[in-house]
Order: C-alpha cells, then structure tokens, then sequence
C-alpha cells in the first residue's frame, strides 16, 4: 500500500515539474531524474496532437489536468463541478485544437479556454438555479483553518473576492502563470493585471487581519 | 520596501523563497504581509483530479482523433480583410460615383480618411486575434469597438457643421440603404473566413466584424455622398456601423445558444453519472 501512495505521489510530482519545466518553455534538466524525452514541450506535444499522435495527446492530458482540475476547484469550490468542466474543457480543446498556431506559447491558450468553460458552466447553473427550489446542501468539506497559525485557507479567503480579481489571483498562485499570459488569457492588458492583483493582495491583507479576531470571537473567546 | 512594492515582488515570484533578500526582510517585519505570504504559499496544496477520469478523458479525445489543419497565419487573414476592405470601397466608388470624395476639403479627406483606416486596421487585428484563444491585444476586443465607434463620432463631429437640408429623412434612408447594401455582403464574407476561428466568443466576434463591415458601408458614403451636414452623417452614415454591430450582436448571440444546444456530448457529465 504504502508503495502505491509513494509511486503515485512521484507520478504527480513529475506531471508538476513537466507542466512547470513545459510553462517556462524548457525541457527538464538532465539531472532532474526526469527522462527528458518523458518531459517534451508543452507547443510541440500540441503540435503533434493536432497531427493525431495519440502518445502526444495523453501526454498532454496527463499534464495538463492536474492544473486545469486545480483552476476549476478553487473557483467553485465543488468537486463535481471541477470534474465537470475538466471533461468539459478537453472536450473543446479537442474541437477546437485546429485554432492553437504552432510557435504560440500553450497555456494562455488554454486557460482562455478554460475560462469561457467556466463562464459557461456558471451561466448554465444560474439559468438552472432559476428553475429550482433551493435545499440545503451540506458542504464537502469543512472550512479549514491553518492548525499553527489559526489562519483561514486559501480556498476561503479568496471566495469573497469579485470574481475578476479572484480569476486573476488563482491564475497566478494557483496555477502559475505570469501576468503576461494572464493578460492574454483575459485579453486585457498587463496593466490591468497587475492593477486587480494589488487589489487583490490590499484585500486578502484586510481579511487575514480580521480573520483571527473573527476565529476568537467565534470560539467564545474575547479578542 | 513598501507593502505595495511586495505585491510586485509576489506577483513575479511564485514562492517567498524565491524573493530577494528585501522583500524577505520587509516581510519578517510586517505582519500582514507574512500573513499574506503564508496564504498564497498554501494555494499550491490543491486537489488533483482522479486517474479514472483522467482514463475516461483520454479514451474519449482519442476514440475520433484525426489530423487537422491549424489555422493560417495571421498575416493572411489580415490580408483578406485588407483586401476585402479596399474591394467594397473600390467597387462602391465605381458603380456610385465619387460626388462625396470631391466634395470635402483636402482637411477633411485626410481625417475623415485616416480615422476610418486606424479603425479598419484595429478591427482587424482584433478580429485576427479573436480568432486564436489566448492572443496578446493592445486594447481589450471588448472595448475596441466602442473605441472606434466613439472615434468615428468625435472625427465627424469635429470637421462636419450642421447645414439646412429640406429631405432630411428620405435622403438618410437613402444613404443608409446603399450603406447597408455593402455592409451586409462584407459581413458575410467576413464570417466565411472567420468561422473556422470565431468560436470562443461569438457574440464579442460578431458584434466587432458587425463594426468592421458598418465602417466599410460608411467609407463606402463618405466617397460617394455629397452631403456634408453634421447632423446627416452622424445619424445615417454612422447608423450603418451601428446597425451592422447590433445585427453582428444578435446573429454571434443565436450562433453561441446554437453551438451550446448542439454541442455533441463526448462524455457523461460527472455530476449526472452519480
């Protein structure tokens, strides 16, 4: 058991440093442990996708899941929705694969995809919501707070952010990218990335300096 | 090191470890940006998604995977559009005449003229763009056609006087009928080449080739429409590009609820399958 748990750990700690080596445009170091032909560019694994190398598009799916699962997750903060539009999202990409242009960097192209899932998907919910009676529904999981320092998660602090400045804050810690492929993935500018970001920043600062005195006083404790 | 100064710093490094010595000091000194640091270094510990859907994802992608052919470049489409733009006005100059080009000053050719190329050429890169999801744009696709649209209308309303005209309306319908007669061709033109591409956003792509097909019909006037009155172009010259946005708009909206309706479902949903 406990060598299945360490093999699949070691597999997703590759799919990372080849999704992470395969962003910056490099291929892994040879004394990274990694075979470097497992570890292709993420462009010309797509390449060879479009030109229907079945070996290429698992690859890229193996590799890219991971971080689209993690963009939808911490968006919607349900699992079954994260699933949803993972399977959604490849479904597009694979319709739509003819408009990647070899030579153009991949993850802001795919993340622009990934977004118009995810505005779709929540305008279907709305549209849906509409026409249903509401029940309560248990959370799937409890909100969590940082055992040492009594800090909220992540997932929970950024939920009251407005939507763009969330967006904008998950593609970057989250999943990695610069702000330079976040402008492209928004099709705004880097300006205004950079502008949501602080914004950002000023109000997770604002809520983690409430956050404890708010913990306390839920406890029964005074502040 | 200000708190602002580290949003930079964070913004730029993925980890704290990575931030130069600085940064590192102002944030062991402030105690809301360490609470901040902390925050975004437990991002990274997110779900992954299952091996079996990750199994299920591949046995469907790869069940019809065939060979497409990608996109041409950009250059090409650029061309087309180019070309397509210079095509209507010349034909339009040809068959009504060039009664309008004659009757503005050589001020007016130049800013009338030059205002409508700026906007062409930005609606077509846009366009270009809107194509291929991910594109770098120098101004929000969004925005652009309202900022051609605002343009347009502080141009005219800066080189046009309001003048007396005794058949207002039954000559702005006149104007508006040859407008719309070679904007709606070009429209359809436009959508052949940008089908293949146009899916990300069809109601945005729709709205701006709308825009860019309107300001052919109204290059289309200003060459061949001898009335100058402010109030004449703005209204009927310029009611062609508003026209032709609104109808881009509504055909990019029916074209998107189409695509999401019959949308050919590869898998089950996840949340239906439970």
């Amino acid at each position: 058991m406990l060598a299945g748990i360490v093999q699949r750990r070691a597999r997703q700690l590759r799919r990372i440093a080849c999704a992470e080596g395969s962003t910056r445009g490099f291929l892994m170091p040879s004394g990274s442990g990694l075979p470097t032909s497992a570890c292709p560019n993420l462009e010309q694994l797509m390449v060879r996708y479009q030109q229907a190398d079945r070996t290429a598009a698992t690859a890229l799916i193996e590799l890219l899941s991971p971080p689209l699962y993690r963009f939808f997750a911490t968006q919607t903060g349900r699992r079954t929705d994260a699933e949803d539009m993972l399977q959604d999202v490849w479904l597009r990409i694979h319709r739509v694969r003819h408009t990647y242009r070899p030579g153009d960097p991949l993850l802001p192209w795919v993340y622009a995809i990934a977004r118009r899932v995810r505005v779709d998907h929540f305008r279907k919910r709305h549209r849906i919501a509409l026409h249903e009676t509401e029940v309560d529904v248990l959370p799937e999981s409890p909100a969590q707070l940082d055992k040492i320092n009594n800090l909220p998660s992540f997932d929970e602090l950024v939920a009251p952010l407005p939507e763009s400045q969330r967006e904008v804050l998950i593609m970057l810690k989250v999943n990695g990218l610069s702000i330079e492929e976040i402008a492209r993935v928004t099709s705004s500018t880097t300006g205004a990335v950079k502008q949501k970001v602080h914004r950002a920043y000023e109000r997770l600062r604002n809520s983690l300096q409430q956050a404890p005195t708010a913990e306390l006083a839920r406890k029964g404790v005074a502040p | 090191v200000t708190c602002h100064e580290i949003d930079e710093f964070l913004a730029s490094h993925s980890r704290e470890s990575e931030l130069p010595p600085a940064a590192a000091a102002h944030i062991a000194a402030c105690e809301r940006c360490r609470q901040l640091v902390r925050i975004l270094d437990k991002s990274m510990e997110a779900p992954a998604p299952s091996e079996s859907q990750l199994k299920q994802i591949q046995s469907a992608l790869l069940r019809d995977l065939k060979p497409v052919r990608p996109l041409m470049r950009s250059r090409v489409f650029l061309f087309a559009f180019g070309l397509l733009f210079l095509g209507a006005v010349a034909i339009g100059s040809l068959l009504l005449g060039v009664s309008g080009w004659r009757a503005l000053s050589t001020g007016q050719k130049i800013v009338v003229f030059t205002a409508s190329a700026i906007g062409g050429i930005s609606l077509a890169l846009s366009l270009v763009r809107q194509m291929v999801p991910g594109s770098k744009h120098a101004i929000p696709p969004i925005q652009l056609p309202i900022a051609v649209s605002a343009l347009l209308i502080l141009v005219m309303a800066a080189v046009f006087q309001p003048r007396y005209e005794s058949a207002f309306v039954s000559s702005g319908l006149t104007c508006l009928r040859i407008g719309m007669t070679y904007s709606i061709p070009t429209a359809f033109l436009l959508w052949l080449m940008l089908r293949r591409g146009a899916w990300l956003s069809p109601k945005l792509t729709g709205a701006t080739a709308g825009v860019f097909a309107g300001l052919i019909g109204v290059t289309v006037l200003e060459v061949f429409c001898p009335n100058l009155n402010l109030y004449h172009i703005l209204i009927w010259h310029l009611g062609v590009i508003a026209l032709s946005a609104l109808g881009g708009l509504l055909l990019g909206t029916a074209a998107q609820h189409i695509a999401a309706s019959s949308g050919r479902r590869t898998f089950q949903p996840v949340s239906k399958s439970r």
